[in-house]
C-alpha cells in the first residue's frame, strides 16, 4: 500500500503496469491534494527538522511517507525510524 | 418509481454508450421496464448502437422545448417491448437543455419505468452536469489506462461534490493476458487507485464490435464474454449477489475464468 514510499525506495518490478500504477498514484495525489513529489521531499526535510528538536538523529532520508486511500478518507502515514542515539 | 442511473466517465471512448445499451437491454430481458436516455446532445450515438436510428422522429430537445410529448419521442426497442430509447438531438449543442429541464425530464420518466439509464457525454462540463443532475446513482466506466483512470478520479470528486454519493465502477476492456503479463493495470490496481466500489469487470471483446455493427446488444450473444459480464452487472443492479471475477494478480486466473465461458482467442 505504501506507494509513495515504494516510489522513493525503488520499485521491485518494472513491468509497465506497475510503472503505470505508481505514476498514477503520484498524479492522483497531486490532482487531489496539490502535493507534488518535490513538496513531499520538502515536507520530509521539515518534519525531520521539527522531530530533531525532540529526538536525536532523525534523518529526512529515512522518513517514509505513504498515502493510504480509503473510501471516505485518505490517510497520510509517516514512518520515522529512530537511531539509537546512545551508541553514537 | 424508477431508479435513475447515470453512466459517465471523464475520458471519452471508454465504453459508456456500449455499457448503457447493454445494461438497458439486459435489465429489460430480465423483465424490468427500462428507459435509456442519450444525454450526449450533438453527438447522438445510443440510437445506432441499439439499432434504432431509423425510428427516430422526435428527440430529447423536442420534448424539452414542447414540440413533442415524452411518449411521442420514446422509441420502443425492436425486440423488447419494455425497453425504450429517448434519443439525443443531433443538430443542437449541449447547452440546448438546462439542468432544471433535465431534472423535469427524468422525473417524468421515473413514473413510467423501473430503471432510467442515462448515457452521459465525456468531459466535466455542462453536458456531464446535465447528465448527472437528475440521477439517483452514478456509474463510472473506465478502461485500465493511465489517462482514463486519472479522469475517472476527477469524476469521482465531481459526483461526490454534486451530492450524488460515491459512484460505483465498471472496468471495461480488460485484457487478461496483458494483465497476467504485468503489462496492463489489473482491476485490483484500478480499485486501489480510485477507492470506490466495483460493480463490474468487462473484458475486451471482439463481439462488441460485431454486435455494434449490427445494432444488437452483446447481451444477446451467448458466446460474448463482454455480453455475459453485462448480464452479471444487470443482476447486481437488481440486488443479486453475483460473484466477481478473481482479482488477485495471479497468472492465469482471470484468463481461466473467462475461458470457462468462451472459446479461447489468440
Ligand atoms: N469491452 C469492449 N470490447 C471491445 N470494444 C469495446 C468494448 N467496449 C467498448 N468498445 C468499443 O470502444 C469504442 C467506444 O465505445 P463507446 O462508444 O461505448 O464509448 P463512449 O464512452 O460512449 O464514447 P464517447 O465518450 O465518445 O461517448 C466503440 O468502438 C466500442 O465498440
Ligand atoms: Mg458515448
Amino acid at each position: 500500500m505504501g506507494f509513495l514510499g515504494n516510489l522513493f525506495g525503488g520499485g521491485r518490478r518494472d513491468r509497465s503496469a506497475s510503472v503505470a500504477k505508481q505514476r498514477l498514484m503520484m498524479v492522483l495525489v497531486d490532482d487531489r491534494y496539490k502535493l507534488t513529489p518535490d513538496m513531499l521531499e520538502q515536507m520530509k526535510i521539515e518534519m525531520a527538522e521539527v522531530l530533531s528538536r525532540y529526538l536525536p538523529h532523525v534523518d529526512s532520508d529515512q522518513i517514509e511517507v505513504t498515502l493510504l486511500r480509503g473510501e471516505a478518507n485518505d490517510h497520510l502515514k509517516a514512518e520515522i525510524p529512530l537511531k539509537r542515539g546512545r551508541d553514537e | 418509481m424508477a431508479r435513475v442511473i447515470t453512466i459517465t466517465s471523464g475520458k471519452g471512448g471508454v465504453g459508456k454508450t456500449t455499457t448503457t445499451a447493454n445494461l438497458g437491454t439486459a435489465l429489460a430481458m430480465r423483465g424490468a421496464r427500462v428507459a435509456v436516455m442519450d444525454a450526449d446532445i450533438g453527438l447522438r450515438n445510443l440510437d445506432v448502437v441499439m439499432g434504432l436510428e431509423n425510428r427516430i422522429v422526435y428527440d430529447l430537445v423536442d420534448v424539452v422545448e414542447g414540440r413533442a410529448r415524452l411518449r411521442q419521442a420514446l422509441i420502443k426497442d425492436k425486440r423488447l417491448p419494455e425497453l425504450c430509447l429517448l434519443p439525443a438531438a443531433q443538430t443542437r449543442d449541449k447547452d440546448a437543455v438546462s439542468p432544471d429541464q433535465m431534472v423535469y425530464l427524468t422525473n417524468q420518466l421515473r413514473t413510467e419505468f423501473d430503471f432510467v439509464l442515462i448515457d452521459s457525454p465525456a468531459g466535466i462540463e455542462g453536458g456531464f452536469r446535465n447528465a448527472i443532475v437528475g440521477a439517483d446513482e452514478v456509474i463510472i466506466v473506465t478502461t485500465p489506462e493511465v489517462s482514463a483512470v486519472r479522469d475517472a478520479d476527477r469524476i469521482v470528486g465531481l459526483v461526490e461534490a454534486a451530492e450524488k454519493g460515491t459512484p460505483s465502477l465498471i472496468v471495461n476492456r480488460i485484457k487478461p493476458r496483458l494483465v497476467n503479463r504485468g503489462e496492463m493495470l489489473s482491476v485490483e490496481d484500478v480499485i486501489e487507485l480510485l477507492a470506490i466500489n466495483l460493480l463490474g469487470i468487462v473484458p475486451d471483446d471482439e463481439a462488441i464490435v460485431t454486435s455494434t455493427n449490427r445494432g444488437e446488444a452483446a447481451v444477446y450473444d451467448q458466446h460474448s464474454l463482454a455480453g455475459r459480464a453485462f448480464l452479471n452487472i444487470a443482476r447486481r443492479l437488481n440486488g443479486e449477489e453475483v460473484p466477481f471475477l478473481p482479482l488477485q494478480d495471479q497468472p492465469g486466473v482471470l484468463e481461466r475464468f473467462f475461458g470457462i465461458f468462451g472459446r479461447r482467442r489468440t
